[in-house]
Order: structure tokens, then sequence, then C-alpha cells
């Protein structure tokens, strides 16, 4: 009886808050993982946008064929996936798809799918596909306080995982539906990175591991793995001539190179690269380099004799200069290593894609950034950075090195290719987050000093000078302590208008799927263009398996993702010369095309048309890229002949071969009955601004089998040839 | 003083070379010293090699702020893309030629003035934030740290104004 009486007291007194009382070091943690908690899920519902508008859909172009392989391989598995030939693209060559593409991403959603099955929760995998990108974003963010604690401090760690949640250049990328490599990879790079500055800061041999199976990854998940193969023995060149080479070093580097290097083997797209290519080399001649260190380090161990030991030097360093000099000649002029290639090579001259390779001069991701693309996916950190840089010069390190030669690296790549934008953002949200933590500690610790003085103070004894001087430091420290809170309002209130710049630019610009268009009406009611999924279904549905489609390679995934029909070429882009044909088709008189679309065997011509809705991504817009690339390899098609004075016009006064093309055909057949705006002539396109010239267009070889609601996407069946008698 | 370090330098460094001269490992020093110079005799030069000294961390500080003045105000961009220092439109009444600063219609394109007094912006909001830091500095005089304070919030205001002026124009419908 007494215990059961006493025990209703202990609980009442143990649930009093003098007990919940923490200690310091728990109300920090307490702090710290509340705040990663709530930058996690924040991470994660900045980026649903789209979903809640529209529907839970991929986007884009790219996400379809990563959609289509992932759907491979949760119903065939991973060998039939990993030896797959596909005959439904790129007709009639098609593409070893297991020889050439990325795996990480579709390994990464199907593990994820088949986990979630593991424990019964059913979801479709186009579900897991969509919801990918946010789910690695939020890791990313965990990784970023992880490495904001190595380079800095556990506040600047927090600074760096909220701002990173947020930011616009990440998240442009990353949306949900976005299902593309960038997604996970950005979430490796950082994971590569953090491991790597780990094992060079604690010459750790199991961190290198890491490190060497974080680069696995990143080499399984995206292409641009050869910044890291690139950066990291710039580093260590760095680290080098600032004469802080050191063992940890060299046991960070020898382990990550040498294991990430042979397990980048096993992916077959990369194949023998690294031993093989010249963007490669790099890597390879600093790893010797760091033998004949660690070899001349030995030496002057063993020799006691300085005078000696600088002869032994002067020779061993000429000699591997000379040894590694011939080495590369060699490899170069025979042919075993291969030059970089134009892609790689036109970050580092940016104007050689613009004269060579039309391909990647086209696409609007390769042009080079202007102002207001850094402040649209930066605002607040474009300030932050140099100050942030600043700091991490006052307290060089080798952590410190990293982070500044990534940062301004990646900065200068994003100023080449507003693509790489996002390559750069884990660097500038991390040297911010040093600026941002550097600058509050200041402040604050202005706002510390006060309380300590009046203690000393106190316990000394008190003279005369010691009193007056008391006197004068508390007449400034009011005035400080009030700079020092207003400035720490200032700051919250830029930080605040950063979150708040970011939401409205994820709202605005980056949650569009691209396959969906969406527009105001007269009234200010939003209006859905679902008109490519429209025609892809009408594909699905209303045409034969064995159909053959061309259209313009930007259409080529979404097709035979949704439409389930093979196609001439799409977004990969690896063969030029079967795309030029279709160029060449698209570009050429009805009779000539028609020659080459019974080579190719085609059924089905599709082409995107923007005159009825101003939709301006057409393909008559796109149409001088399909001349440059089609004149490339095929001289008969001539630029100028499309032009009037150097000018593309469709109006009356266009040139005669435009008018008669068959794009033009295609595109405004039976056009020219049509009155699209109040108050203009009938056949006036909205996305030109001008009255078409050639409003009678009859079509010989080909008749038209669809054209969606909107006029977007316009579909012909190409017509048998006739009999002969 | 010069004429006695060089006669002490050039003992030393006879004394040096026989010392190395009797027990050099080197192959090509000892050809070199039969083929050639045992009949020929080197000058004495006053020459030495350029020493190789690292710059100090705020030098290279500075080098890099001026990198990234020019990539954030798109100088890649305008050396490829090569568009005009400032636009002009025709007035569509008195048909005079009007300079248009910024580029409108589109967030990847600008003129080259407009992107270099951006970036400009940018870099002075980020000096006023290193200015802060040096005020709060404990080696300096009171007024010294008074003025680097005041003038670094100058500079972050003004930057952090000026540069959300600009993109206004730019975009018309931010923020809203």
């Amino acid at each position: 009886m007494g215990a059961k009486k006493a025990s209703p007291d202990l609980l009442n007194s143990s649930f009093s808050f003098k007990s919940l009382k923490l200690k310091t070091k728990q109300q920090e943690l307490l702090l710290r993982v509340s705040i990663l908690g709530l930058v996690y899920v924040l991470a994660f519902i900045a980026r649903l946008f789209s979903v809640l508008r529209y529907e839970s859909m991929i986007h884009e172009f790219d996400p379809y064929f990563n959609y289509r392989t992932t759907l491979f391989l949760t119903e065939k598995g991973f060998y039939e996936f990993w030896n797959w030939f596909d005959s439904e693209s790129w007709y009639p060559l098609g593409r070893i798809i297991g020889g050439t593409l990325y795996p990480g991403l579709m390994v990464t959603a199907a593990l994820i799918y088949w986990t979630l099955r593991f424990l019964r929760f059913f979801v479709h995998i186009r579900e897991v596909c969509v919801l990918t990108a946010p789910f690695f974003a939020s890791n990313t963010t965990i990784v970023a306080y992880f490495f904001g604690k190595e380079i800095w401090d556990t506040g600047a760690g927090l600074v760096a995982a909220a701002l990173i949640a947020i930011c616009p250049g990440y998240i442009s990328r990353s949306v949900a539906g976005s299902y593309d490599n960038e997604a996970v990879a950005i979430f490796a790079l950082l994971l590569t990175f953090y491991l790597f500055v780990k094992a060079v800061k604690t010459g750790s041999l199991s961190w290198a591991l890491g490190s060497a199976f974080g680069y696995f990854y990143m080499v399984s998940a995206w292409g641009g793995y050869v910044f890291i193969i690139n950066l990291v023995p710039l580093y260590v060149l760095v680290l080098l001539i600032t004469g802080r080479y050191s063992m940890r070093l060299y046991v960070a580097y020898n382990c990550m190179y040498i294991l990430g290097m042979l397990l980048a083997m096993q992916i077959r797209f990369v194949g023998f690269q690294h031993v093989q290519s010249g963007e490669h080399m790099g890597a390879m001649g600093v790893f010797l380099l760091m033998q004949v260190f660690y070899f001349l380090d030995w030496v002057k161990y063993q020799l006691n004799d300085t005078k000696l030991f600088q002869t032994f030097l002067r020779i061993t360093v000429t000699s591997a200069i000379l040894v590694g000099g011939i080495a590369l000649g060699v490899g170069t002029a025979s042919g075993y290593i291969s030059p970089w290639t134009g892609r790689f090579y036109s970050l580092l001259d940016p104007t050689y894609a613009k004269d060579h390779i039309p391909i990647i001069a086209s696409v609007s991701e390769h042009q080079p950034t202007a102002w207001s693309s850094f402040m649209f996916d930066y605002h607040i950190l474009l300030f932050l950075f140099p100050a942030g840089l600043y700091f991490c010069f006052k307290r060089l390190s080798d952590a410190t090195i990293f982070i500044v030669m990534y940062g301004l690296t990646s900065l200068y790549f994003a100023g080449v290719m507003v693509r790489l934008i996002l390559v750069a953002t884990p660097a500038v949200c991390l040297i911010s987050a040093i600026a941002v933590s550097a600058t509050v500690k200041n402040l604050t610790s202005l706002l510390r000093t006060k309380q300590k003085v009046p203690q000393t103070g106190s316990t000394k004894g008190v003279g005369s000078s010691k009193s007056s001087s008391k006197v004068t430091l508390d007449q400034s420290q009011p005035f400080q302590k009030n700079g020092a809170i207003a400035l720490l309002v200032g700051v919250f209130y830029l930080l605040s208008r950063y979150a708040i710049h970011c939401t409205w630019v994820t709202s605005e610009a980056y949650s569009s799927p691209s396959i969906v268009l969406a527009a105001r009406g007269a009234h200010g009611n939003r209006i859905i263009f679902d008109d490519y999924r429209e025609a892809y279904y009408w594909l699905r549905q209303n045409t034969p398996t064995d159909a053959k489609v061309m259209s313009w390679w930007d259409y080529g995934y979404q097709i035979t993702a949704m439409g389930n029909r093979t196609v001439i070429v799409d977004n990969n882009t690896w063969n030029n010369t079967h795309i030029a044909t279709v160029g060449r088709a698209m570009s050429s008189y009805e009779d000539e095309a028609y020659d080459i679309m019974r080579s190719l065997d085609v059924n089905y011509v599709l082409v995107v048309f923007g005159g009825v809705t101003g939709y301006s991504s057409d393909d008559i817009n796109k149409f001088l890229w399909m001349v440059r690339i089609g004149g490339g390899v095929y001289p008969v098609i001539k630029e100028p002949d499309y032009l009037v004075n150097g000018e593309f016009r469709v109006d009356k006064g266009a040139s005669p071969k435009m008018l008669n093309c068959l794009m033009y055909k295609l595109c405004y057949y039976r056009f020219g009955e049509l009155v699209t705006e109040y108050g203009k002539p009938t056949g006036y396109d909205r996305a030109r601004g001008v009255e078409i010239g050639n409003k009678d267009i009859k079509l010989e070889h080909l008749e038209e089998a669809y054209t969606t609601s909107n006029w977007i996407v316009r579909i012909y069946r190409v017509k048998p040839p006739t009999n002969r008698l | 003083m010069a004429p006695r370090t060089d006669s002490q330098s050039l003992s030393t460094g006879s004394a040096m070379s026989d010392t190395s001269g009797e027990s050099s490992i080197d192959p090509i020093f000892h050809i070199l010293r039969l083929i050639p110079f045992s009949f020929l005799r080197p000058p004495r030069l006053r020459l030495k090699l350029p020493s190789f000294t690292l710059p100090s961390p705020m030098t290279v500080f500075a080098l890099i702020l001026l990198t990234y003045f020019l990539v954030i105000s798109g100088f890649v961009y305008d050396v490829i893309v090569e568009p005009p220092g400032i636009g002009s439109t025709q007035d569509p009444n008195t048909g005079a030629i009007r300079p248009v600063v910024f580029m409108s219609g589109r967030v990847n394109g600008q003129y080259i003035i407009e992107g270099l007094s951006s970036g400009f912006m940018f870099v002075m909001g980020g000096i006023g934030i290193i200015m802060l830091d040096l005020a709060l500095d404990k080696n300096r005089a009171k007024s010294v740290k008074a003025s680097y304070a005041t003038a670094g919030v100058t500079s972050i205001v003004i930057g952090y104004v000026m540069s959300m002026l600009f993109i206004r124009i730019k975009i018309p419908g931010y923020l809203h």
C-alpha cells in the first residue's frame, strides 16, 4: 500500500520540468538534431511543387529514358538490364543500352523499390522514380552538415545544410519528377569529397576506402565524375606546392586513386578510360609524382648529408619529369591515350563548341552564364562567397584549401556552362555558410563581452585607473551591444530574403514539368496543355506495334517511353550522321524527303508546332539547328538557302526553299484556314508573330494522321509507294 | 659591401666545388669536368638563379577576388556570345535611338556593361562583410575599427539594394 502510494508521488515529481532541465551539452545536441531534422524535411517538401500542382509524373526528356530503363530493370532483373540491346531506338542501328548508360540512378531507384516491396509497401515504380531526387537532396543536406563540420565547425555545418536545402541552383535539377542522373550524382559528389577530406585529415585507411567507394558510386551515376578525377589530383598538387606533403595525404590519395580506378572500370560505359583517356591522365601523373615525393622523403631520411641529398634531388626530379613527359608524348602520339573529348574540351576552351560541334552548341543548357542566371540561382550567396573565401584564407588548413579549390574551379565551369551551376552549388553554399557562421560568431561574441567585464571588475581591486578605464569601456559597451544587435537583425533579414527568393524561384521557374504546359487565360485562370501525352498515347493505341516514328531527336525518349514505338533518333545523340540524315529529310523538298524516309522504313512523322498556342520551343524555332546539323554532314543542305538577308522568316518574304521544305509543310498543313487570334488574318502564327507565307499546302506522300487539340503535336502517316502499272 | 660578399660567396663557392667534386655521385658532372672544362675555364659570374617564393595568402586572395568578379560578371558569356556593350531601341514616336542597359526577355542574356556593374555590386557586398570582420579585430585603434564598421555596413547595404534593383529591372515579374 505504501509503495503504491509512493509511486504516484514519484511520477508526479519526476514529471516536473525541473528534472527535464538538460545540461548545456545535451541542449546543444537536441538543438542540432532538431535543426537537422527540420532541414531534412524542408529539403524534401520544397521540391514537391509540381507534384501538388499537376500530378506525380516524370518531367522533361532525359528522365523518360531513365524511367524506361528502370522499369526494364525492375521487370527483367539486373543481368537482362546489364546486357540489354535495344532495337526500339536508333532504327535501324539499335543501341547497346547496357554498355552506354550510367547505371547508378536506375540501380538506386530499383533498390529503393525492392526495399519498399520487401516492407510490403506496394508502390508503383513511377512514384519511386519521381521522389528519388527529393529524397537524395535531403541526404545531401546531411552530408553538407558533416562536411561543414569538417571544414569549419558545427555552426557552419548547420548553416550549410540549411542553405543547400533550398538553394535554387540545386533545386532546378532535383525537383520531384526530375529523374535524372544529377539527382543522385550531387549526393555522390559531396559524399566523395567529404570522405576524401576526412581521409586527408585523419590519414586513416578506412576513410580513404570510403572515399574510393564514394567515387565508384559517382562514376556509376554521372559522366561528371571527370570533375572529381581532375579536382582531387589538382588539390594534391596544390598541397604539394604549398609544402603540405604528409603521410596522411600519401595514404589518402593512393588508396582513393588505385581503388577508385579499379572500381570505376567495372562500369562498362567507362571501361578502360582511366588509363587510356587524356582527361584522366592528370590523376595518373599526380599519382606518380606522389611516389617520387615519398621516395625522396625516404632517401632524405636515410642520407644524413644535405649536399648529397640536394644533388640527388635535382637528378631525381629532372629524370622523373623527363620520363613522365616522354611517356605522355609516346602515349598521345601512338594514339593509345585519346585526346580530350569535345564536351570536356569546350569547358577549357569555350569557343571550341561554337565553331566545331553544332550539336553541343545547340543545347540551351550549354550556353555560357550571364550575371542574372547567377543571381537567380544564388541570390545572397554571391555576397557571402567572397567573404567566405576570405575567412578560409585567414585560417588555411588542408580542409579549407580543398573547399576553396572546389569552389573556384566549379564556379569557373559554372560561368562557362549554365548547366554546371549545379556542380558549383554545394561549394558556394559551404563557403557562404563559413562566412555566415564566422560573422554571426563575431557579432555574438561582441554581445557577450559585456557580461565578462563587470565580473573581472568586481573580482579585482578597484584602482582609480582601473575604474576610469572601466567607465570608458562601459560607455562604449552599450553602443557596441546595440550595434551588434542591429547587425544580427540585418543578417537574419538577409537570410529571410534568401528564403523568400528561393521559394518564389522554385515555385515559378523550376517546377514546370515541360511535358505539360500551363498558361494564364484571359481571366487569370490557369489553362493546361497536355498535348504531348495526348499525342504519345494516340501513337500507342492507334498505330501498329512495329511502326517507326521519325521526329527531331528532342522527343525520342518520350516517344519510346510513353508511345512505346520505335524511333529513328533520340536524345542520346550518339550518332551525328543519323541525326543529320533526319535533319536533311526535314529540310528537303517533299520528294527527296520521301526517298530518305523510305530508306529508313519510316511509317509516321511527328512534329511539334507552337503557332496556335504561342509555344516558342517548337520545331520551326529549332529548324535552323536541323539545317546546320544536316548541312554539317550533307553539303547539299546550305543554311543561306533558308534565310533571307541573313534573317529567318516564315511569312511571304521567306525564301522559296523554306516555304516548300517538309518541316514547313508538316507544321503549317491546313493552318492557313485557321483563325488564331481575334483581328488577325487566317494563318497567323502566334509564336513568330507573322502571317505565314504559303497557306495552300498540298501533301503528296504523307497524310495527316492526328493533330492534338491545341495543334501542338502533329502526326503524319507516310503513304506506301503507289503501285506501278 | 657588395664586393666583400661576392668574394665571400666566391670563396665558399670554390670550397664547395672542391668538396662536391671529390664526393659527387653525379656522373654527368664528372663527364663535364673532363670534356670541356679540363681545358676551358668558366668565367666568374655574379648571377643567381631566381628563387621561387610562394605569395602570401592575402595576395592570392586578392587575385582570386578579381577572377571572381570577372566570372560573376558573365565574362565568358561576353567572350563567346559577343553581345554589344549596351543595347539600343528606337523610340517609336521620335525615331531617336535610346540606349537600353538591361537585356530583357530572358534570364540568361546580358549586355557587357550590365554584367560588369552587377558583378561590381556583388563584390562590393562581399568586401563589406570582410570589412565588418576587420572591424572586430582587437589590435586596431578604436577610430579605425569604427570606420571599418561603418564602411562595411554601407557597402553591404548599397550592394544588396542595388542588386535587388537590378534584378527587378531585368525580370519584371520578380517576386510577384
